[in-house]
């Protein structure tokens, strides 16, 4: 199933890309935010209600009624607004109407016909796309319209998952440096967007199904030079059998990965003592743990369905559909070396984050391709895009790079120049 | 086992009662069917496999080795769900007769794990198979079977000490008739173990491993419990014994290494025309020629433990020099697993790993009429 190239009928939109954010409000952001929390819990009820009667509207007519349809998309609207500036997206304090114009907004199409089918099992229907709504943390617009307003759905959909703790990484960015990464932002839209499609078709503003693809966000975030990419070149085919059996397929991989972890680790103390030294990590221990590396994202790959063929045990490069292409070594600053592994925690933090929403993407398309046939490319390049991630956590990890891990989910980018790019100073400067 | 003996007939009905042995005809009756059926479906998806499986190489961005296990792991894949809804059949079947109080769900839970367990076997095989066949070309066969059985006199060398599911046998009076029997059999302290399968089972049964140091004997806790009497349970410790001192599992192994020899002989000459073991499109094949070789094997391989399983017994009874207590046990082991005491002869060769119910009670008779007791 390729991605559908029309325009959604729920847009995301970054109508501003200033990152700059006053430390104060983002040091009391939660507290400012507090009407806004009590606002988003009583409209959510009441959006709640009026999405029933859009739902009987919905069954009987096949459409819904503008009136209504205006309301809930301004619930919509102004919970992603909320959600926004809770989770430092955007700087500006919102209003309390939900009006378009907020520097990270969402479009919403009028009402158009709706399968009377898929309205009728709308909640069954969404429930996949909650699932993956949950792991990425999107925001209050999901949370208060799935319990009927309350705000304890509101808390578990906001405050846990990928968009909470890249807010809580971002927080302390925002205070030190009173500029938000641009990484985490992009990561915090894209969680953004997928809660307010969620929430639209939950709430019967749309009969498209939300899209998992990491492109959702307008304008399309870019993907800076890093030595360490993901390249895709699988198509979504899946062979059902291998899929029914994945797990199971995968248990050598597993103990290969488990008796490769043991020299790894060897060769990451090697590696980490040499480079304080030489300033450098000897080419052989490099292209050891860069095949380490390559080997455990084509094993994941494989696992989670976003990869269609059964690995190889070498994690030789240019080797799997899901590639990870790491440059030759360069010159590592020798501080940075010397506090890796105090350096690499938040970038774990996130790993750790999008390794849920893996999880998440592994289960759905277990489900889908087994049924299908084949991977939906949304989820398939969310999974990959999660795969680029943690293949760049554990490169830094491992001293492959000292380039520190880029949070935004967007899967491809520029090629990595020639020359020698000047080593980023601190880890935020690159989430 | 002295060469001349004979067995005296028993009649089964009298000594096991004649409605018990008509309900376990009946129960075992459904197990035939299911089996031959399971074989007819096993060998038929087999075939299948083995003339189109080689058409999911595409699905593999492994190497050959790396191939030949995925190739390998869909072929066991496809018979498990092939063989499910029989082996669901039996599970049924044992529930309904309360032979089992599993429930479905862990059951099923169970055979994943089962499942899991043999990819990965089948994996670490290949990768010696394929590795030898690589390297060796078509003389890969004779270093492979050396192999095989030197894992398996490994496996079954290391198998006790890689044991902390069973805790030892605190029951002093069958220790001390364990440390007389010991001595009469010429066997140094071997410790005696239990294992707790109450929770899930009523059937009964107690087995002997390792070899050398590492022998143990484990007895399933259902044989410590009713119905089994005190005399019972020294005949079956003794049993287990006899194997020690008969050296059976250490025997287990040479035959293995008899059958391993022409196996891995056939597979090479069944595999030469899809390129041998090293490559692999010829792992669906070798699949099927090895379920075949093990099925037609399977009477001699029977045959071979039924001997031994008598000769434990005739030594039981030399040491114990209780025939009552082992007519007795028979009769205590049909009850709990519901066996036919004396099936069919065909069953017998395929499924008699142990001579038949009635065959050990006849045995029973016949030391008790030489010994004059």
């Amino acid at each position: 199933m390729a991605v559908d190239a029309t325009p959604r009928p729920i847009r995301l939109v970054v109508r501003d890309d200033d990152l700059r954010r006053s430390r104060l409000t983002v040091f009391f952001r939660f507290f400012l935010a507090i009407p806004h929390f009590i606002w988003v819990t009583l409209w959510g009820m009441a959006a709640f209600v009026v999405a029933f009667i859009l739902w009987l509207a919905v069954l009987i007519e096949g459409k819904a009624p503008e009136n209504l349809h205006d309301f809930v998309a301004g619930y919509v609207r102004y919970a992603t607004h909320v959600s926004a500036y809770v989770f430092l997206a955007a700087n500006p304090y919102p209003g309390f109407r939900g009006a378009p114009g907020y520097p990270v907004d969402v479009e919403i199409d009028p009402p158009e016909r709706q399968s009377r089918w898929t309205g009728f099992f709308r909640l069954v229907l969404a429930l996949p796309a909650l699932m993956l709504a949950g792991a990425l943390g999107s925001g209050f617009a999901v949370g208060t319209t799935l319990g009927g307003g309350t705000a304890g759905a509101a808390a578990v959909y906001a405050g846990a998952g990928v968009g909470a703790l890249a807010a809580f990484l971002a927080w302390f960015v925002g205070v030190v440096r009173g500029a938000a990464p641009r990484g985490l932002r992009d990561l915090i839209a894209y969680a953004l967007a997928y809660g307010a499609e969620t929430a639209g078709y939950v709430l019967l503003l749309t009969g498209r199904y939300p899209s998992s693809d990491p492109s959702l966000v307008q304008p399309a975030a870019e993907l800076p030079a890093h030595p360490v990419r993901i390249e895709v070149t699988d198509d979504l085919r899946r062979s059902r059998l291998t899929v029914l059996f994945r797990l199971l397929l995968a248990i050598p991989h597993f103990v290969w990965l488990t008796l490769w972890l043991v020299p790894a680790c060897f060769a990451v103390i090697a590696a980490w003592l040499v480079a304080i030294a030489l300033g450098r990590v000897p080419s052989a221990l490099h292209r050891f743990l860069a095949a380490y590396v390559r080997y455990w994202t084509h094993v994941l790959a494989f696992v989670t369905v976003v990869g269609r063929r059964f690995p190889g045990f070498t994690g030789r490069e240019g080797s799997y559909g899901i590639d990870v292409v790491i440059e030759p070594p360069v010159r590592q600053r020798r501080l940075k070396t010397l506090f890796r592994f105090f350096l690499a925690v938040p970038a774990s933090i996130v790993a750790g984050a999008l390794g849920g929403v893996l999880f998440v993407v592994g289960v759905l398309g277990w489900w889908a391709a087994l049924v299908r046939g084949q991977m939906p490319e949304g989820m398939r390049n969310l999974g990959a895009s999660c795969l680029r991630y943690n293949a760049q956590t554990y490169a830094y990890l491992l001293l492959v790079t000292d380039r520190y891990p880029y949070a935004s989910p967007v899967l491809a980018g520029r090629p990595e120049p020639a020359t020698e790019p000047p080593s980023l100073a601190l880890p935020w400067d690159a989430f | 086992m002295p060469g001349d003996l004979t067995l005296p007939a028993v009649d089964v009905e009298r000594t096991f009662g004649a409605g018990f042995v008509q309900e376990a005809r009946r129960y075992e009756r459904f197990f035939y069917v299911v089996w031959v059926l399971a074989q007819i479906a096993l060998l038929a998806t087999l075939w299948l496999y083995a003339r189109r499986g080689t058409a999911f190489i595409r699905e593999s961005s492994a190497g050959p080795i790396g191939t030949g296990m995925l190739l390998a792991m869909l072929g066991l894949g496809i018979v498990w769900l092939v063989i499910l809804p029989f082996r669901l059949a039996s599970h049924w079947w044992d529930r309904r007769n309360d032979q089992s109080d599993l429930d479905y769900f862990s059951w099923l839970f169970e055979d994943w794990a089962v499942l899991g367990a043999e990819f990965l076997s089948i994996c670490i095989a290949l990768l010696i198979v394929m590795g030898l066949a690589r390297w060796l070309g078509e003389r890969w066969w004779l270093p492979g079977a050396a192999v095989f059985v030197a894992i398996a006199a490994l496996f079954n060398f290391v198998a006790p000490y890689l044991d902390f599911t069973t805790e030892p046998l605190r029951d002093k009076a069958l220790l001390a008739s364990a440390e007389r029997y010991e001595g009469e059999l010429g066997l140094s302290s071997i410790p005696i173990r239990v294992e707790e399968v109450s929770g899930y089972t009523d059937q009964a049964n107690a087995y002997a491993f390792g070899f050398g140091p590492s022998r143990r004997v484990v007895f399933w806790d259902t044989v410590l419990q009713e119905p089994f009497s005190g005399g019972e349970q020294r005949v079956v410790l003794a049993h287990e014994l006899a194997h020690h001192s008969q050296n059976h599992l250490p025997e287990g192994i040479a035959w293995f290494a008899l059958f391993s020899v022409p196996g891995a002989w056939i597979l090479m000459r069944t595999t030469r025309r899809r390129g041998g073991m090293g490559a692999p499109e010829a792992i669906p094949l070798a699949l099927l020629v090895v379920v075949v070789f093990q099925l037609v094997t399977t009477p001699l391989a029977n045959t071979i433990s039924r001997r031994m399983e008598a000769e434990a017994d005739w030594k039981a009874l030399q040491v114990t020099r209780d025939p009552a207590s082992l007519e007795g046990l028979m009769v205590g082991f049909s009850e709990t697993g519901l066996g036919d005491p004396d099936p069919p002869a065909w069953t017998q060769l395929v499924f008699g790993t142990h001579p038949s119910l009635a065959d050990r009670v006849a045995m029973a008779r016949a030391w008790a009429a030489r010994s004059g007791n």
